[in-house]
């Protein structure tokens, strides 16, 4: 074809031919993009593959193209489809935090009438509570929950026991062990404070966990205060025995790091358990084992998926489709991928005996925390992350990081209609 | 002054050398895609290994990537034959025209870009989605074309200058008009350039990824869209990511050395005289 | 002699593509940068130059605007020297030429998004390539994305692995046609290699000089994935450039408004160091570009 480009130039009735040919063949409606398939966005993680593949199986009659990528791409996509009220999408994955400004922006349907509607069928009662409020936004409910995720104090077993330790109950002591355990080749711990999303959840731990906050009762920033200093003054002692490039580290990094035995210990999602004891990933199996974080507070989080508020299509439908994907027996089958937010599942003692990490896990639950249910969290967690960053890094104080990241957060919140 | 043999292999030692540093890490990337993640980014590397073909099996034929590199190359294809033939002619008339006006549009057109993509992404959507052409190739082609437009025009111009005018004045005396000047005397002349440009223009709309995310969708979806979705998340999105990643650079190279002779040659003759 | 205003008429498919589809973009883009604009609200409030005014004194700006200037710099200075001394080198050899050509040129096709990525696997610390064989050897390197000078240079090296064989191609060619008779007679007066590169090939080259550092410029100051995948920006705030700063406003925080009045900037900077190099290089005789 392209040979031939000069020499169709060359002849203007032909070259004008092949534009208008070109033209006319692209501009086609491509057909299979059809009104009647519905379309979804989600983010990317073998339990979501799951169940976006057991939403395409969902209704015999109704075709769902599923769309899952990075987190950032999908929030930028949904975000822009939403912002120009485009009917592009119909169902989209959201999470504890991210579903706030999507709901507070009108983007998304609530659901409550057809929960009630479809509570017998699909046995929604069984949806743990705590799973449901965590999706409710002025009290209407937006999300149907997939996932329950906490970060897990992962450590490895025989490095601890030869050197006669056990897992550290509080930041202290995980200092004090990750200084000892550190070697040139292995180190102490892993940190993962990749900006944005990475960086903030493990900030998220420090804060809460000695004792600070995000903000007061009136959202008044308040992660300047000592308690916050302290907090990110230890974030910067610990890294000091943290694996090299840990600033640039997000969960992949992380997760190798522990599997490829170059790092001892160090907080990870619990969706990342599994693949410590695959012997296709991982260098350490049966090596890692799990405790409750120390000091507790580390984030817990959930998945689900909404829909749209600009969907043409029959919005009961679309909440078939979210909750046949998860009804128990879809959980029970992605149970030792992620944890399960419905109870018969998450209580089964079957699943916490097959799967090593629930144990952990469970009492992680207990003992963690959500991200505040501030819709503006998701977008002044930039500012935040990168003047802790700064901090870490010494290219400013702690508390004149932290008090320039409150004084943009208030701002922000100032401009979205806050304290007024 | 002939160079001597030795200093010739010499030079090619650190040629050699230089193109080999260069080449590292794509043959370490084709190395993880043929390696389970636990050997792949083993410590030390392991360059023993038991190969393993399951993630080029797995991306190519089970996710069916070849759909999307059916997707990237009409897409690719289809701005190039707009936009080198449209860009073409611009630089023609570009060339040819006497005076200041030129070199400001010129300029002007650069501008378009040193504008910042991520910030055409957003009404780019609105305009195709109020337009209905979300999910088609249309819309990507003509955002491509678009975006390739400054590059080609600026690059056949500088081919066009190398055309003397004398040859155009010589054909006109025959009485020809404008367009055959172009077509029949400028155009055959630059041929080689054509060429080059094509490689550029194809490059640019094969490898696009920000506008060909937010612009296309499950049908119109491209190579570079695909891989990105398994970026990360999972350790065996990686070495999903380097299959698919190896696989996308196949066509480019069977490409170009297709044409190799052509596109030094096309280089050659133009760009010099910007 | 044809008529100059024939001459218009070549210009119209183009000019109608550009209208369409990219004018209107740009002009919105323009238009939003002068309202207070956040996507989530949808409304706006028009602020005049208030955004300008905003960013004009924020240190975030600033700061990422130097950083930026420090990486394209290096990129684009690193990129012209190698590429040139690559081509060079090309250009003397009698033997291998096509083959280490098109070798040469593979970084360059791959996509900028996996590129990244590629390149991250080398760098990593531990794990990665470059550390894994090096520390084998009981040698413990820099931590080349955790400290900020290391950082950065990863940074100019990643866009120089892509760009560089881009360079090299386009000088290559060019070194071609520089006239055969010149270069002979200035051999015969004893010329050596160096003289004959700097005093009769740069300067013929200079047309093709101004037009790759200036798409090289251009191109490295929008360039956003390699940072964004490698660093993040970090560590710290070492890698923080300018296209990073407007990704947060315009997809993080959806402050379209100021965002794009931060496009505008980087537009006006950068068409202000494009005419500066054409300045620079041209010289006096500005006609000949």
């Amino acid at each position: 074809m392209l040979p031939h480009l000069a020499c169709l130039l060359i002849d203007r009735r032909r070259a004008t031919a092949l534009l208008a040919g070109v033209a006319g063949w692209l501009s086609l409606p491509s057909g299979a993009f059809a009104a009647d398939a519905v379309q979804m966005i989600s983010h990317r993680y073998p339990a979501l593959e799951f169940y976006a593949e057991r939403m395409r199986e969902a209704l015999p009659d109704v075709e769902v193209n599923t769309q899952l990528m990075p987190h950032d791409k999908a929030m930028e996509l949904a975000n822009i489809a939403m912002s120009s009220k485009a009917d592009t999408v119909d169902i989209v994955y959201l999470n504890d935090s991210t579903f706030l400004s999507f709901a507070k922006n009108g983007w998304l349907r609530p659901l409550d009438d057809l929960f009630e509607k479809y509570k017998e069928e699909f046995g929604l009662d069984d949806f743990t509570e705590s799973a449901l409020d965590t999706f409710r936004y002025d009290g209407h409910l937006y999300v149907i929950p997939h996932t329950i995720n906490t970060q897990l104090f992962f450590y490895r077993k025989d490095l601890l026991d030869e050197a006669g330790k056990s897992p550290p109950t509080n930041f202290e002591e995980y200092k004090a062990l990750a200084a000892e355990m550190n070697s040139p080749l292995r180190a102490g711990t892993i940190s993962c404070l990749k900006p944005v999303d990475a960086g903030l959840n493990e900030m998220h731990w420090y804060i809460n966990g000695l004792g600070g906050a995000w903000f007061d009762d009136d959202m008044k920033p308040v992660f300047n205060n000592e308690a916050g200093v302290n907090a990110i003054t230890m974030l910067g002692e610990i890294t000091a025995n943290a694996q090299r490039g840990f600033t640039s580290a997000a969960n992949d990094e992380c997760t190798i790091a522990l599997q490829q035995d170059v790092a001892v210990m160090g907080m990870q999602w619990a969706s990342r358990a599994a693949a410590m004891d695959d012997p296709e990933k991982s260098n350490v199996v049966g090596k890692i084992d799990w405790v409750a974080p120390p000091d507790g507070h580390q984030r817990v989080a959930a998945d689900g998926y909404a829909l749209s508020a600009f969907s043409k299509q029959d919005p009961e439908t679309l909440f078939k489709i979210i909750a046949t994907s998860s009804n128990e027996a879809n959980m029970r089958e992605a149970a030792s991928m992620i944890l399960p937010p419905r109870r018969s599942v998450l209580n089964d003692p079957e699943l916490q005996a097959a799967n090593r990490h629930y144990p952990a896990s469970l009492a992680s639950l207990e003992i963690g925390q959500a991200f505040p249910r501030l819709p503006e969290f998701y977008e002044v967690g930039e500012f935040i992350t990168r003047r802790v960053l700064q901090a870490i890094t010494g290219e400013m104080e702690v508390k004149a990081a932290l008090d320039a990241a409150a004084a943009e957060t208030e701002e922000l919140l100032k401009s979205r209609g806050y304290y007024q | 002054m002939r160079p001597t043999q030795r200093t010739q292999i010499m030079l090619f030692t650190a040629l050699a050398a230089f193109t080999v540093l260069n080449l590292t890490p794509i043959l370490w990337a084709f190395m993880t895609s043929i390696k389970l993640p636990v050997d792949a980014f083993a410590v030390p590397p392991k360059l023993i290994f038991e190969p393993t073909f399951k993630f080029h099996y797995e991306v190519w034929v089970e996710k069916e990537f070849w759909r999307f590199l059916i997707n990237s190359v009409i897409i690719s294809v289809a701005t190039v034959c707009v936009s080198v033939p449209i860009g073409t002619m611009a630089a023609f008339g570009l060339s040819r025209m006497r005076g200041t006006s030129a070199r400001s549009l010129l300029f002007g057109l650069l501008a378009i870009r040193m504008f910042p993509h991520i910030l055409l992404a957003i009404p780019f959507f609105v305009i195709a989605t109020f337009v209905d052409l979300i999910d088609t190739y249309a819309a990507m082609v003509l955002a491509l074309v678009a975006i390739n437009q400054p590059f080609t025009i600026w690059l056949m111009r500088s081919f066009f200058l190398d055309v003397p005018r004398e040859l155009d004045e010589a054909a006109c005396i025959d009485g020809c008009n404008l367009w055959q000047t172009f077509s029949r005397v400028a155009l055959p002349i630059v041929r080689p350039g054509l060429w080059v440009t094509s490689l550029f223009s194809l490059l640019l709309a094969y490898n696009e990824f920000l506008f060909a995310l937010v612009l296309t969708g499950p049908n119109t979806k491209p190579l570079p869209v695909a891989i990105a979705e398994y970026g990360g998340e999972d350790i065996n999105y990686w070495s999903l990511s380097a299959a698919a990643a190896i696989g996308i650079m196949l066509p480019i190279v069977a490409f170009m050395m297709a044409l190799q002779r052509h596109l030094v040659r096309g280089i050659a003759l133009g760009a010099v005289k910007g | 002699m044809h008529t100059q205003r024939g001459l218009w008429l070549f210009l119209v498919p183009s000019g109608l593509v550009l209208t369409l589809v990219l004018l209107y973009p740009l002009g919105y883009a323009i238009y939003l940068s002068f309202f207070n604009y956040y996507l989530g609200a949808g409304e706006r409030t028009f602020v005049g130059l208030g955004n300008y005014a905003a960013l004009l004194t924020d240190e975030r700006f600033w700061s990422s605007l130097g950083k930026t200037f420090l990486i394209v710099g290096s990129a684009v200075s690193l990129e012209f020297v190698l590429g040139l001394a690559v081509a060079f080198g090309l250009y003397k050899l009698t033997f291998g030429v096509r083959t280490l050509n098109l070798l040469l040129f593979l970084p360059h096709i791959i996509t900028p998004v996996v590129a990244a990525l590629f390149l991250r696997w080398v760098f990593m610390g531990r794990w990665g390539l470059i550390d894994g064989i090096l520390i084998s050897f009981n040698i413990f390197p820099p931590d080349w994305l955790g400290s900020p000078g290391w950082a950065r240079m990863t940074a100019v090296l990643a866009d120089a692995w892509q760009f560089t064989p881009f360079m090299i191609l386009v000088l290559y060619a060019g070194l071609n046609t520089v006239d055969h008779s010149q270069i002979e007679s200035a051999q015969m007066d004893g010329a050596g290699n160096w003289t004959i590169l700097t005093r009769i090939m740069l300067p013929a080259l200079r047309p093709l000089i101004v037009f790759v550092l200036a798409i090289r410029t251009m191109d490295a100051f929008r360039f956003f994935d390699s940072i964004y995948v490698l660093t993040a920006g970090g560590p710290g705030t070492a890698t923080e450039t300018i296209t990073l700063y407007t990704y947060a406003l315009a997809f993080r925080l959806l402050e379209v408004g100021k965002g794009s009045a931060l496009g505008v900037l980087t537009l006006l900077i950068v068409a202000a160091l494009v005419a500066l190099l054409i300045l620079v290089i041209y010289r006096r005789e500005r006609g000949a570009f």
